[in-house]
């Protein structure tokens, strides 16, 4: 799995990303993101779904934010019609891989039309799975790659449904795949959420400036489970404090113990670890990065 | 005859696994050597030590045709250029062997010759703090450090200074206590006594505070490269720097300087906290245990280093980095 994706903040109009997930978490982070990015910036959201009922697709939505105040948003924009809701089926009638990113074109004038600053298209896995996805992804890939287009697009592909072979040429069909946002992110480190297994990635470096933000993002994942996973196959530097830090992770602040997977320990951190004595330290498993 | 008067190498491991005794072993001959360390490891095997002999290959060529083949097969010899890469290399192996292989065996019994020949001043110095520092690191411990000493060979400062770090010296006499032993402490205290020469003025300098310890990292990369520094041990370089820059920014006076320059066949790399003095306990020597940080980074900086001198009063702290380059640098020496 590389790691290569622009994080739903980061994205502007004319991309055309791809979302394969694996588990709803890391998706609705990502496409919550995505709608309320959108909805404070004056775009208009079309988000074309596999249930027949927007009702239900809305409340799918809603179910997954635990943010009480997103709920409500997410709601007064579905009563306004920013966030327009539009089952696959009805949009398209059937879905034709020739019609239907005109059909797209179409929703995207209208947002504009509307008085909308832009428009930020979603669709689910059901509607590419009914036809030959790639002669679609590849028209949408020109609509979205028009000069001066103001729209975006995230295309939502359940991995399960399809091998390693078809994903590739999906990305490939796409301007990249989209991530999450990282929860922290400055000029020396980046830490990005995991969600299969849960835990963290870090790349970059660890030292004075970036520690606290390290302990802050290790509190709030606290609650995620027994088990946290550490990426540390991107993690350039650390210092002694650092690695403290990072092999006590089995202590989280809630005082209950969890298991602690090291990922991607790169050689030189093996090596901090044997002169520190902190090998084997009880609830973190250390695997070291392959060379 | 064992001539071991007074030595009665039976008693000392009834009764005393916790006690740790250091002893130099002055020899004027081989065939004095022979007479004081034969006895000696022979005892320890018939206790069921772990007898370990860490010696030249001619010592240890010697040592087993007067053991004999049973006693010897019995004994673990380590060639004495193994052992002896460095001061702190030999500390944390000695803790590192101690613990995993020797001590759950029973006592130790030790004996060591030291390489003094080839080493420059400042090696010298340092394996003479060496010395005093077992007294520390390994006190209350069930091991017999014998450390010998060829009396005809050696600068004669060795050799005073041996009775200084050894409790007790031993000789085909026997035992004695060593009437010129020093504290400890105050043996350390003793090594960071004279002043360190100042850096020359064509060292690269670099200022650093708290946020730019990313631009001080970079900085140490590219000089230490350019000073000939192979890639591969750049990072624990920079890792040992960055650990002393930390203290100084969360413990220290928050802003330092880090100076970088050769001499000979050596990167030397000064790091200066102007603002506060730092305690130097042992500082860095005993190894941190898992659950009391103390003076861990201190530890880690010591091993990642060749040599490290700290010096520090009123003006503040001067931590001295020496690492070995594998050969001449390319670029020329600034000292002028």
């Amino acid at each position: 799995m590389s790691s290569s994706s622009t994080a739903v903040g980061e994205m502007k109009f004319g991309d055309h990303l791809c979302l394969p997930y694996d588990n709803d978490a890391e998706r609705y982070a990502v496409l919550l993101a995505y709608i309320r990015d959108g909805l404070r910036s004056q775009h208009k959201i079309v988000y074309l779904a596999g249930e027949r009922r927007p009702d239900e697709t809305l409340a799918r939505l809603v179910r997954a934010t635990s943010d009480p105040d997103q709920a409500a948003v997410l709601t007064g924009a579905a009563e306004t019609g920013q966030l327009a809701i539009r089952p696959v089926v009805e949009a398209t009638g059937r879905f034709d891989p020739g019609e239907s990113p005109a059909l797209l074109g179409m929703e995207i004038e209208r947002a504009l039309a509307q008085g909308y600053a832009g428009a930020r298209i979603t669709g689910e896995t059901s509607f590419t799975l009914r036809g030959r996805f790639d002669e679609f992804e590849d028209r949408c890939q020109v609509t979205f790659g028009a000069p001066g287009v103001r729209a975006m697009a995230v295309c939502q592909y359940d991995r399960r449904w399809f091998d390693d072979a078809q994903l590739r040429r999906l990305e490939e069909r796409h301007d990249g795949r989209v991530g999450v946002n990282a929860v922290y992110a400055d000029d020396v480190l980046t830490i990005t959420p995991l969600y299969t297994p849960p835990g963290l990635r870090l790349a970059g470096a660890i030292d004075e400036s970036t520690l606290s933000a390290v302990q802050r993002a290790l509190r709030e994942v606290g609650g995620r489970g027994s088990h946290l996973c550490l990426d540390l196959s991107a993690l350039e530097f650390c210092d002694m404090e650092g690695l403290r830090v990072l092999t006590r992770a089995s202590q989280s602040g809630t005082g209950i113990d969890r298991q602690v997977v090291l990922r991607g320990v790169p050689g030189y951190l093996g090596l901090m670890m044997r002169i520190y004595g902190w090998e084997g330290m009880p609830g973190v498993f250390v695997e070291e990065a392959v060379r | 005859m064992n001539g071991l008067q007074g030595y009665t190498p039976g008693t000392e491991t009834k009764g005393e696994r916790g006690i740790l005794l250091h002893r130099a072993l002055m020899y004027g001959s081989e065939h004095d050597f022979a007479d004081v360390a034969v006895p000696y490891l022979r005892e320890g095997v018939k206790a069921g030590d772990a007898v370990v002999v860490i010696t030249s290959g001619a010592r240890t060529a010697l040592l087993r045709e007067r053991l004999g083949a049973e006693p010897a097969a019995r004994i673990e010899f380590i060639g004495q250029s193994d052992w002896f890469k460095g001061p702190m290399q030999a500390l944390a192996d000695y803790y590192d062997r101690t613990h995993r292989d020797w001590w759950p065996r029973g006592r130790l019994r030790l004996l060591t010759e030291p390489v003094w020949t080839g080493r420059t001043p400042l090696e010298v110095q340092e394996w003479k703090r060496h010395e005093a520092i077992l007294n520390v690191a390994f006190a209350g411990t069930p091991s017999t450090f014998v450390c010998a000493y060829d009396t005809s060979a050696l600068d004669p400062h060795i050799i005073v200074d041996a009775a200084h770090t050894h409790p007790e010296l031993v000789d085909i006499e026997g035992v004695r206590v060593s009437e010129h032993f020093v504290d400890p402490a105050e043996f350390y205290a003793g090594c960071n006594a004279p002043p360190l020469i100042p850096p020359p003025a064509g060292a690269a300098r670099r200022a650093f505070a708290s946020g730019e310890l990313p631009g001080l990292r970079a900085f140490l990369s590219t000089e230490s490269m350019r000073h000939g520094l192979p890639e591969g041990r750049v990072l624990p370089f920079v890792l040992a720097v960055n650990e002393v820059a930390t203290n100084i920014i969360r413990r220290g006076g928050g802003t330092g300087a880090v100076w970088l320059w050769t001499e000979g066949d050596e990167l030397i790399c000064d790091v200066a906290d102007p603002g506060r003095p730092m305690e130097d306990h042992f500082l860095g020597y005993l190894r941190p245990r898992p659950h009391q940080p103390g003076s861990a980074a201190m530890w880690a900086v010591r091993l990642l280093c060749h040599i490290v001198e700290i010096r520090s009063g009123d003006n503040g702290v001067l931590v001295r980095m020496h690492l070995k380059l594998p050969r001449p640098p390319r670029t020329p020496d600034h000292r002028p």
